[in-house]
């Protein structure tokens, strides 16, 4: 069994040559000030203290939180009853289902989010439609509406998978034993169902609230320039205005909001199994 | 484990340096370039002329461009812009031209030799020019709106949500520096603090959106009635959609040019220099210009061209309009850092 760990050696070497290195890099640019230079480098924490120090900057994060919280909360609207549909159908049924939701992942999620533009836009098919009526144009792209909508459409398929395998699992007979014992259907839901479901369903947040809170593709595209996230502003710090140091502090702030969400969910995740176990 | 490793390494090298190696017969030239800047033939015709083999590489930006330059990679050719081009001389990062092995220097159009970031041409000879305009769409706009208020145009609330800003903070600036009477190259904190106020304006009266390359496929589609754009990327503009048409206000706006120049760790600047040479053909310049659509520094290419019957015989932007007020950019670095942190505070606010 042991020589088996030495093939964890490459990908020691991956990781530390492609996520560890450039994450110590970001957090040595955060830190320092005065271009990109790195021999002639000033440690401060200047980068800090303009991103907190700045109303703009800080509505730019509440924005960010802001969206990537509606996009999660309809993903969970949306993808619970999905799920839990699917995994009531017949095998081959589920299969079919299953495919049909993971069939558009299967297309780069860019190509995706630029189509949107296209259905969106004041001459797109959605108001040539409303145009038959003589309503509109509805301008609908460069809007929020348009940036949590690309947003749901790309995430909400992790959601769905991650229900749908928690509830697939499932024990069948705790149901029936709660249908024996007199429970209805609401009941035993409530009771067994979804607190059994709650590990897949904090996946599924995770899995949809970081790519949404770190998005800068789908604001850029569907949002115009006009609905700014944080993702959008670490772009702008290192491909237009090249103040590296600045953008990566706001990496780094990013990242600890992401390690503080996860921490949380991973404690709730523990909790709802602790509790499970308790009763 | 750290053996094996070694000679797994060891062979890579060997194999990479084989790799290398094996075209070495023929003489090479490095050329760094922008991104779908160059005609379709031009680098295969140069190098079946010249018996040698052309390697390009690409770049997106100058800085890009600069950086890699600056980390010590050699190239034979690079194409960057003006401004950029007065920090490479200033920075002693150039040689200069040798101007007897490239006697096509004398088909230059007029204007586009001798210009402020290099006066003599010492080091650099002209690829492409152009300005920066409004493209503007001819039904739903009213000209004499254009003329009346030159960039001002875009913060009429006429045109609210029919416009597209370019999201750079040195081009956004300008604009405004330039309505406002002042000179794009000013180092005066409070004409700038003037411009930050007139773009925070701009972006609460008609809520442009702020957009880079996809500006140039959104204009050709007739998506948005004004924008913000180089006059080279206008010109493809005008060519795909018959209801646009560039602009350039009489207040002034910014002439570019990219130049070929060669860095002093060039590797080959004899082949360099016949290289800028070759680019300088009619041929050269004809296939480059039509491929690319920017404009020609070739005068006998830019009369051709122009003339009726001619690939931009009616399209304004191609050979674009030019005012007394119009200027060069130059680069200031505390100037740059302070306009860039303003533009970041002007595309998050809502």
């Amino acid at each position: 069994m042991k020589h088996y760990k030495k093939m964890v050696y490459p990908y020691v070497a991956w990781i530390s040559v492609m996520v560890v290195a450039p994450m110590l890099l970001i957090m040595f640019y955060a830190f320092t000030k005065d271009g990109n230079a790195v021999l002639d480098f000033v440690f401060t924490l200047e980068n800090f203290k303009k991103f907190f120090s700045d109303t703009i900057f800080i509505s730019v994060l509440g924005r960010s939180l802001k969206i990537a919280v509606i996009t999660t909360v309809i993903c969970l609207a949306v993808g619970y009853p999905a799920g839990y549909f699917i995994s009531k159908c017949a095998d081959g049924v589920k299969m079919k289902w299953i495919l049909l939701i993971t069939f558009p992942t299967w297309i780069n999620m860019m190509v995706r989010t630029y189509a949107w533009r296209g259905i969106l836009q004041d001459d797109g098919i959605i108001n040539k439609f409303f145009g038959l009526f003589g309503l509109g144009p509805v301008p609908m792209l460069n809007t929020g509406f348009a940036v949590v909508l690309g947003m749901v459409y790309n995430f909400l398929p992790f959601m769905i998978i991650q229900i749908y395998t928690s509830l697939a699992k499932l024990d069948t007979s705790l149901l029936e034993a709660a249908a024996d014992l007199g429970a209805n259907k609401t009941k035993s839901f409530l009771r067994i169902t979804l607190p059994l479901s709650i590990p897949g369903v904090l996946s599924g947040i995770t899995l949809v609230f970081l790519p949404a809170v770190s998005s800068f593709y789908i604001p850029e595209m569907l949002g115009g320039g006009r609905y700014y996230m944080i993702g959008n502003l670490i772009e702008t710090q290192f491909l237009t205005t090249e103040n590296w140091n600045f953008g990566s502090a706001v990496s780094l702030i990013m990242v600890i909001i992401i390690i503080v969400s996860m921490y949380f969910t991973g404690k709730a995740d523990k909790t709802e199994i602790m509790e499970q176990r308790g009763n | 484990m750290k053996k094996r490793f070694m000679i797994t390494a060891l062979v890579m090298a060997l194999i990479a340096s084989c790799f290398s190696g094996c075209g070495g017969a023929k003489e090479k030239l490095k050329l760094y370039i922008w991104g779908e800047y160059l005609g379709e033939d031009v680098i295969s015709n140069f190098e079946k002329e010249y018996n040698c083999r052309v390697i390009v590489e690409y770049f997106d930006s100058n800085e890009m461009m600069y950086t890699k330059l600056a980390g010590g990679s050699a190239y034979d050719v690079l194409v960057p812009s003006d401004y950029m081009i007065e920090r490479l001389i200033n920075e002693k990062m150039l040689q200069p031209i040798d101007k007897s092995a490239i006697p096509n220097i004398s088909l230059l159009a007029d204007g586009v030799k001798n210009m402020g970031y290099d006066p003599d041409n010492t080091y650099s000879v002209p690829y492409f020019w152009g300005t920066c305009g409004i493209v503007y769409n001819k039904n739903n706009v009213d000209y004499s709106d254009l003329e009346n208020e030159g960039f001002g145009i875009m913060k009429n609330p006429k045109y609210k949500g029919k416009l597209y800003m370019y999201n750079s903070s040195r081009d956004s600036f300008m604009i405004a520096l330039k309505q406002l009477g002042y000179s794009c190259n000013t180092e005066n904190e409070n004409e700038i603090n003037e411009a930050y106020k007139w773009l925070i304006e701009l972006d609460e009266a008609t809520e442009p959106v702020y957009v880079t390359d996809l500006v140039i496929d959104s204009m050709a589609q007739g998506e948005k009635d004004l924008a913000i754009m180089y006059s080279g990327d206008a010109a493809y503009v005008l060519g795909e959609n018959e209801n646009m048409s560039y602009y350039t206000p009489a207040c002034g706006t910014n002439i570019w040019c990219d130049a070929m120049v060669i860095p002093t760790n060039a590797e080959n600047p004899t082949l360099a220099n016949k290289f800028i040479n070759y680019m300088l053909t009619k041929e050269a310049c004809m296939d480059n210009t039509l491929t690319v659509g920017y404009t020609s520094p070739n005068a006998e290419v830019l009369a051709e061209v122009t003339a009726e019957g001619g690939d931009y015989a009616e399209n304004e932007a191609y050979l674009p309009r030019t005012y007394a007020l119009d200027e060069i950019y130059h680069d200031n670095e505390t100037i740059r850092r302070l306009t860039n942190d303003l533009w970041t505070k002007i595309v998050a606010n809502e």
